[in-house]
């Protein structure tokens, strides 16, 4: 049953796609059609199906229906609720449920934008034709019956003919055979059934992913309209703010779970599958800005669709690589269907993009020169030269790897050394230019002018270093952080109180809310400073947390007591417990500092029924100063082995990402103050 | 003159912190080298996908952890250590690439970028004879 109607609500979705398609094409090139009306019943199908199809998977992985194999093999009578629901996303085949679903709550809000346009709204007709063969592909995906080409390659819902010793061994596609039911699960993987950030993460990830569909439909609009003007440009520019928000958030979640859940101390590792998302973050980012250049000097239209046919590109790249299996071997992306089925995709889409590109470039594009290189402009330029350098740099270290093997060539690996290598040096200029870009006028700038915007700032930022050092802290990386983080919060500061005491002085009323009225005067250059200020908060937390780290590994018996970092780590007892759905062992651990008890902390091991592998979950003890993170490697009844961490002000990390990302929030929502006679100075590097 | 004064006093203590950065820069760390971190993070974890034997719990990477730590108590030198983990697991288990013809692209690509991109920018802007002849 659960087969059965999941199937339709998957074919449902499907048909709809293709009819969104096919009518929004229609709509695109007849200026007369009213597109709101015309595409309401394929958006509704979609968006039916793909709730529906969703919703089903969900229903039956809470009632345990192991006749489905996805559920069989990915879930377990004894799997917690909350998880039993991200289990929903957490495997492959339902993956592309959620991927369906979040593309089909994308195509609804453009529907609902495009319908309340006046007039024909081609562009909005011709975005969602392209969201609708997007959509097309990935139900295609899922289709039932059938396993061809990209047809029916990750079908959530077949049907489990055959059980395993637990879970289910062979599964059909046809949904109406006879099925076998398991008696029980296989279960979530163990690491996915740890923390219930992997609940919110993914789906972040994915509206952020999956976002990005939405600015390069318009752009292809644009494009085959041979629309020039910056009409097509304000629309993907803002969509595009909204998945790089989720994008954001996604990644930032990703890292902290990453912390929180393996056990190794760290957020970041530079693994393919963080690369993956990082790389349209990267390009996105370029787009945000180099849109503004559009936008306000007429400059850079070319260079803006390459950017957003590129983002949208390397999510489907992330996506082939993230869900081929390519990562492991080159040569086990063949095992499942999938992989190749993803990488047609994306052949298609840069075929057909770069194509379309090419052809109907010289309609849309004019260049007007730069006028200097000391300018916004010029600032703009070089944050787009790092930020796709930087990109490259990823995707290079990322895929040579796999080139080389897949070429017969040898093995050679591409990790943290290299990127940290190439992204120091990069990110330390980028935080340099985030600082300067936005006080520096238009046009053409002059250096006294500029210096004078950063001057106190800079000679602060040097005597923060300077202190640093006289402390006798001379980590290189360490005091350029300190020294590039601080000048650029102490630029965004500097900027807002000048701007706030001269309305202040105009409209006779206190600093603190005239700073507010500036910042709601012009929300989208300040959501922007405060994503700024956000990421000097990120990289500031990276430089004290990563160069200030104590390491350290300490044995004890039960009642002895160990020094890290200040604080007395004292080993109480053994423990252990049975849970419905695994096995913890754990040690007891008290935390004092300066004879005073501050935490009890229980690192664990868990193992769980379904699963041979021992996974460990650390134990943090945050603080405003630092965290210290207590990670179990073995216990026994004499003795326990912990790996100790000492992270100084490492909540800048989360707290500057979540900023950066938030930040979003203030252009999307804040209301701009009601007008009044009083002119609103702009930021101070807006004036020409 | 009071003005030129404070100025050159701006200068002044702007230069002085300066080098009081650069000079600890130039100085060095204080902390010793922690040869474990910096090694441990260039061999690969063969059980992971992607990640470094010091970003992984795994038991594997724990286990060779162990010997990384031992080989660096022995007083090992770093490429002893590299040619005894290549020896075991293959050329692939090292993270950090050497120079040799088959990662020439590896490291001139992202080069080639940049080259690429600062020609661009360059050649977009405004030529000098241009701008004046444009404002007669």
């Amino acid at each position: 049953m659960t087969a059965i109607l999941g199937s339709i609500a998957v074919v449902v979705a499907f048909v709809s796609a293709a009819a969104l398609a096919v009518r929004g094409f229609i709509a695109m090139r007849n200026g007369a059609i009213d597109v709101g009306s015309a595409l309401k019943w394929p958006v509704y199908g979609v968006v039916g199906g793909a709730l529906a199809a969703m919703s089903i998977l969900e229903i039956a992985i809470l009632r345990d229906d192991f006749s489905i194999e996805y559920i069989a093999n990915n879930s377990a009578t004894t799997t917690p609720t909350i998880f039993k629901v991200a289990t929903g996303w957490a495997a492959l085949e339902g993956s592309i449920v959620l991927w369906g679903l979040v593309l089909a709550i994308f195509v609804y809000t453009v529907h609902r934008q495009v319908s309340r346009a006046e007039g024909s709204d081609q562009l909005g007709a011709g975005a969602l034709a392209v969201l609708g063969v997007i959509t097309f592909f990935f139900f295609g995906l899922m289709l039932p019956g059938m396993s061809f080409w990209i047809f029916g390659v990750s079908n959530p819902f077949r049907v489990c003919v055959e059980l395993a010793t637990v879970g289910c061994f062979e599964a059909s596609n046809l949904p109406w055979v006879e099925s076998v039911t398991a008696f029980e699960g296989r279960g979530p993987n163990p690491l996915l059934q740890n923390h219930i950030l992997m609940a919110v993460h993914p789906p972040m990830l994915y509206f952020g992913y999956v976002g990005m569909s939405v600015p390069y439909a318009f752009a292809m609009s644009a494009l085959m309209l041979g629309m020039s003007g910056t009409a097509w440009l304000q629309r993907t520019r803002a969509w595009t703010l909204i998945a790089w928000g989720f994008l954001t958030l996604g990644i930032v979640l990703g890292g902290w779970w990453s912390y929180e859940v393996l056990g190794w101390g760290g957020y970041w590792a530079w693994d393919p599958v963080e690369n993956a998302s990082f790389l349209p973050w990267l390009i996105a980012t370029a787009f945000l800005h180099s849109a503004v250049v559009q936008q306000r000097r007429g400059m850079l239209q070319a260079w803006n669709y390459v950017l957003v046919i590129s983002t949208f590109a390397l999510t489907i790249l992330g996506t082939f690589l993230t869900r081929s299996g390519v990562i492991v071997s080159v040569h086990s992306f063949t095992q499942s269907p999938i992989g190749p089925a993803l990488l047609w995709f994306l052949m298609a889409v840069l075929v057909v993009s770069f194509v379309l590109f090419a052809t109907k470039i010289h309609l849309v594009a004019s260049s007007p020169r730069l006028d200097s290189l000391v300018s916004r402009e010029g600032v703009f330029l070089l944050n787009n030269l790092l930020l796709t350098v930087f990109a490259i740099v990823v995707l290079v270290g990322t895929l040579y790897p796999m080139f080389l093997e897949a070429f017969g060539g040898s093995e050679v690996g591409v990790g943290r050394p290299f990127f940290d290598r190439m992204a120091i040096p990069l990110s330390f200029a980028l935080l340099l230019a985030t600082g300067i870009g936005p006080v520096t006028p238009y046009r053409s700038a002059k250096g006294s002018v500029i210096w004078e915007r950063v001057r106190t700032p800079a000679r602060i930022a040097l005597a923060a270093a300077a202190l640093a050092v006289v402390l006798s802290y001379r980590n290189t990386y360490l005091l350029l952080g300190i020294l590039t983080a601080t000048f650029l919060m102490l630029v965004i500061l500097r900027n807002l109180y000048y701007a706030a005491r001269k309305t202040a002085d105009q409209r006779k009323i206190a600093v603190p809310a005239a700073a507010l009225h500036v910042m709601r005067s012009d929300t989208g250059y300040w959501g922007g400073q405060i994503s700024h200020f956000g990421v000097a908060l990120l990289a500031l937390g990276m430089a004290l947390s990563s160069n200030l780290a104590v390491e350290a590994e300490i044995t004890l018996t039960p009642g002895d007591t160990d020094t890290v970092a200040g604080y007395d780590i004292t080993y109480l007892n053994q423990f252990s417990r049975q849970e419905p759905h695994r096995f913890v062992t754990g040690a007891a651990i008290e935390v004092s500092r300066d004879g005073r008890v501050v935490s009890r902390q229980e690192p664990r091991l868990n193992d769980y029924s379904t699963s041979t592998q021992t996974v460990a979950t650390p134990a943090v003890y945050e603080s405003v100063r630092g965290d210290l993170y207590l990670s179990l490697r073995s216990i026994n009844s004499q003795a326990v082995v912990l790996g100790v961490w000492w992270f100084p002000f490492i909540w800048l990390v989360w707290v500057g990402g979540l900023l950066a990302g938030l930040a979003v929030l203030w252009s999307r929502l804040v209301r701009k103050p009601a007008r009044d006679k009083v002119p609103v100075p702009r930021a101070v590097g807006d004036e020409r | 003159m009071n003005v030129r004064a404070r100025q050159i006093i701006g200068w002044v203590v702007t230069a002085a912190l300066a080098g009081i950065v650069v000079v600890g820069m130039i100085m060095g760390d204080t902390r010793p080298e922690d040869r474990v971190a910096s090694i441990g993070a260039a061999i690969k974890c063969p059980v992971c996908q992607g990640e470094a034997i010091v970003d992984s719990p795994s038991e594997t990477a724990v286990a060779m952890l162990e010997i990384l730590e031992e080989k660096v108590a022995a007083g090992e030198t770093d490429q002893q250590i590299y040619t005894y983990f290549r020896g075991r697991f293959g050329d692939g288990i090292i993270l950090d690439p050497p120079f040799e013809p088959q990662t020439l692209l590896l490291w001139l690509l992202p080069l080639a970028a940049v080259a690429g991109g600062i020609w661009m920018i360059l050649s977009r802007r405004r030529r000098p004879d241009l701008v004046s002849g444009e404002a007669a």
